[in-house]
């Protein structure tokens, strides 16, 4: 009996042992988090920031929602902050610059954003960083459909013309841009322009026949991301095939097609017609009858 | 009817007027009123709490009720079979079994337009059909073409009474007891009536327009009613063969409603010399034929898509055949028609009592039938429905739902009872015209 208890003692002490030891390994197993930032500006319009955060997980990248992040301008203090933001089921986060940094925004040719995360249970704490210069793509077209994109950085206090860019000039569609021509990517020369011919000419447009150009800076290190949209009529007129509110099967009652109407009317019409002047011999016959009766 | 030569045209009157109900008959009647109550008191149930007393849920939503609609419709078809189909073909020996077919017909299409209200939980919904129903829906075709059914088989019952009525108005001026309430109503109906040259010529060119016109309709009626089934996407119900399948059944079930009602009111009301060995031969062998046709549809509705076992199809297929409507399904062949094949194709199975059982058969299976084709395709939609209960994967009838069903086919068959009451269940003028004929 006393070697029972001491071998149940025993037994109890490795598992409170090893179940100390998984539990205080939680806290020595924290994950490391990868942020990185990415810039980007549509139309010359309002710029905003993307971070992605992402961890490795059995020697993978995976993408980590739910992380807090704080996202600054420049440094790291309360009133350059951009915005707190928490990263949703792809790991994403964005953030517009907001109206309250416009001073700090137009003081500087070249920005610093930064994203820091503070660490939780799970993760370490984390900050990274992206610093790009102000840029702005311009787009002009011809009547011989021919695009032009100029591409200017900010120096000083002026727009100067980018020489060497490497950009994209595009037409909009649903899944992905398809490019103008046979040419992939462009190149901007010493003007900051590049040009490229239109050579998609039966692409259905919407119902004018309007199709969205754009041209595009993607993943530029000093710029970021830069896109400017133009919309052109230089597409084929869509015409949709819409059965809505037209004569069809499947119509409400005051749309029924025509060849029903006729086919179940003409139908009806004949039937109850013979059926109304058998009714009417009935009063014959009776008429009849009464005539014989007098 | 050869036998009636030496019977007086008075003698055949009397044998053919309508007979006051005596013990059996009050018993028969009361069963039948008591079976109505009850379903009307769950109609009250079913109004007064909603459709949800019965076992109709998101799955099963056509149940007991539209099987009985169907069983309905098909039953109602054997006024157009006996009366126009055998009329037209100058089937003579058909005349003593007209009036019974179209009792039957009126009875079981008055029936079929009840229970459809039945099933729409309220009555006022019925409004909607006339003022949201689109001309492109099965449904609406199914209200006209039963509403014009309904009309044609009174006028088919009403034109070929008018001779009779004459006859029945005769024994009114007599005092006979059996006319003491009725002679105001058949006054009514056919005071009118002499029996000159020209109300015949009338009378006998309406019926045969009748008999024209109500051939397709009857086909209309019951096409369209499959159509209620065959134009949705369904296991089971999505067959280009549904039309000319529920028309064979119906006529099966048709005359298998005939050779009952011929037996008990054969028996009832003693009319061994007019309905003869000689009907129930025929009729038999009417039977065996239309039985043999619908097993034929049968064996194209099932064995086909069985041998082609397509995945979506095969829970529903697998049900019918060894599942959990295997019974029921099996019992709806053996019964409702393989039997009464083996029954009636033979010469001693032709005989009044066997033809009465396998008429029994083919009714009862008919009517389980029409519950296997609305009923287990439900519960096996293409695309089943997440997150329901359990219990909306099964279905079986509430007791009011019974209740109903019963009272409807007990209501039915008081139609049947009263009718048979007020007039005469053989046509008197036919007979005796026939009579005169053979005798010349």
């Amino acid at each position: 009996m006393r070697l029972l208890i001491k071998n149940c003692i025993a037994s109890l002490s490795i598992i409170f042992i090893l179940s100390s030891y998984n539990a205080l390994s939680q806290d020595a197993q924290k994950g490391d988090l990868n942020i990185s930032l990415s810039y980007f500006i549509s139309n010359n319009k309002i710029p905003y920031v993307l971070a992605k955060v992402k961890t490795k997980i059995d020697g993978k990248f995976q993408m980590v929602s739910g992380i807090n992040l704080n996202l600054f301008l420049d440094k790291d203090s309360a009133g350059t902050l951009i915005a707190k933001v928490v990263t949703n089921g792809k790991g994403e986060a964005t953030a517009i610059i907001p109206p309250s940094l416009k001073n700090e925004w137009s003081s500087s040719i070249k920005h610093t954003f930064l994203a820091t995360f503070a660490g939780d249970k799970k993760y370490e704490s984390s900050k990274a960083d992206l610093t790009v210069g102000k840029a702005k793509i311009l787009i002009d077209t011809t009547s011989d459909r021919k695009i032009t994109a100029t591409v200017f950085e900010m120096k000083d206090t002026s727009w100067t013309p980018v020489k060497g860019v490497e950009l994209k000039i595009a037409i909009r569609r649903l899944d992905a841009d398809l490019s103008v021509n046979e040419t992939a990517t462009f190149t901007t020369d010493s003007l900051g322009q590049t040009s490229a011919d239109f050579k998609r000419d039966s692409i259905p447009g919407d119902a004018k026949g309007n199709i969205t150009l754009v041209a595009k800076i993607e993943d530029n290190d000093q710029y970021g991301n830069l896109s400017i949209e133009q919309s052109v009529p230089w597409g084929a007129k869509f015409v949709g095939e819409n059965n809505f509110n037209k004569r069809t099967l499947f119509a409400t009652r005051d749309k029924s097609p025509i060849w029903l109407l006729l086919m179940a009317y003409s139908i009806v019409i004949t039937v109850w017609g013979i059926l109304f002047s058998l009714v009417d011999t009935i009063f014959k016959i009776k008429k009849l009858g009464e005539q014989l009766k007098s | 009817m050869e036998n009636l030569n030496s019977i007086s045209d008075e003698k055949i009157i009397q044998d053919l007027l309508p007979q006051k109900f005596n013990r059996s008959g009050r018993i028969w009647t009361g069963v039948l009123i008591a079976i109505c109550l009850v379903g009307v008191y769950a109609y009250y149930r079913q109004l007064r709490y909603g459709l949800v007393v019965t076992s109709m849920r998101d799955y099963v939503s056509w149940g007991i009720y539209i099987s009985n609609f169907v069983f309905f419709v098909a039953i109602s078809l054997v006024g157009s079979l006996i009366t126009a189909v055998f009329r037209l073909s100058r089937v003579e020996w058909s005349t003593p079994l007209t009036r019974i077919a179209e009792i039957i017909a009126v009875a079981a299409i008055i029936f079929a337009s009840i229970i459809i209200i039945v099933d729409m939980g309220s009555p006022e919904r019925f409004y909607n059909l006339f003022i949201h129903g689109r001309v492109q829906s099965p449904i609406i075709w199914d209200v006209i073409v039963i509403t014009t059914y309904f009309f044609i088989s009174i006028l088919l019952l009403y034109f070929p009474l008018l001779p009779d009525i004459k006859i029945l108005l005769r024994y009114k001026e007599t005092n006979d007891n059996r006319f003491k309430y009725l002679a105001k109503f058949y006054s009514f109906l056919g005071s009118f009536w002499k029996g000159t040259p020209e109300q015949f010529k009338l009378s006998e060119r309406a019926i045969n327009i009748l008999c024209i016109t109500i051939i397709p309709v009857a086909f209309t009626i019951h096409t369209v009613t499959s159509w209620l089934f065959a134009t949705t996407y369904r296991p089971g119900w999505d067959s280009t063969n549904f039309g000319a399948y529920f028309i064979s059944g119906a006529f099966l079930v048709g005359g298998g409603g005939v050779l009952v009602a011929m037996y008990v009111f054969r028996k009832a009301y003693h009319l061994e010399k007019y309905i003869t060995e000689e009907h129930f031969e025929k009729m038999g062998k009417m039977v065996v034929l239309l039985a043999l046709l619908y097993l034929y549809f049968n064996i194209n509705e099932y064995l086909v898509p069985a041998f082609k076992m397509k995945k979506s199809e095969e829970a529903h297929l697998t049900g019918l055949f060894t599942g959990e409507f295997a019974p029921l399904f099996w019992f709806a062949i053996l019964v409702g028609m393989i039997l009464p094949i083996i029954i009636l194709l033979f010469k001693r199975g032709r005989k009044p009592l066997p033809v009465f059982v396998a008429g029994i058969m083919v009714v009862i299976g008919a009517w389980f039938k029409r519950y296997l084709i609305v009923t287990p395709t439900l519960l096996h939609p293409f695309l089943p429905m997440t997150n329901v209960p359990d219990s909306y994967r099964h279905y079986f009838p509430s007791w009011e739902e019974w209740a109903i069903a019963l009272g409807s086919l007990a209501g039915a068959l008081l139609v049947i009872t009263i009718l048979s009451r007020i007039f005469p269940i053989i046509p008197i003028h036919e007979t005796l015209t026939e009579q005169h004929e053979t005798a010349d």
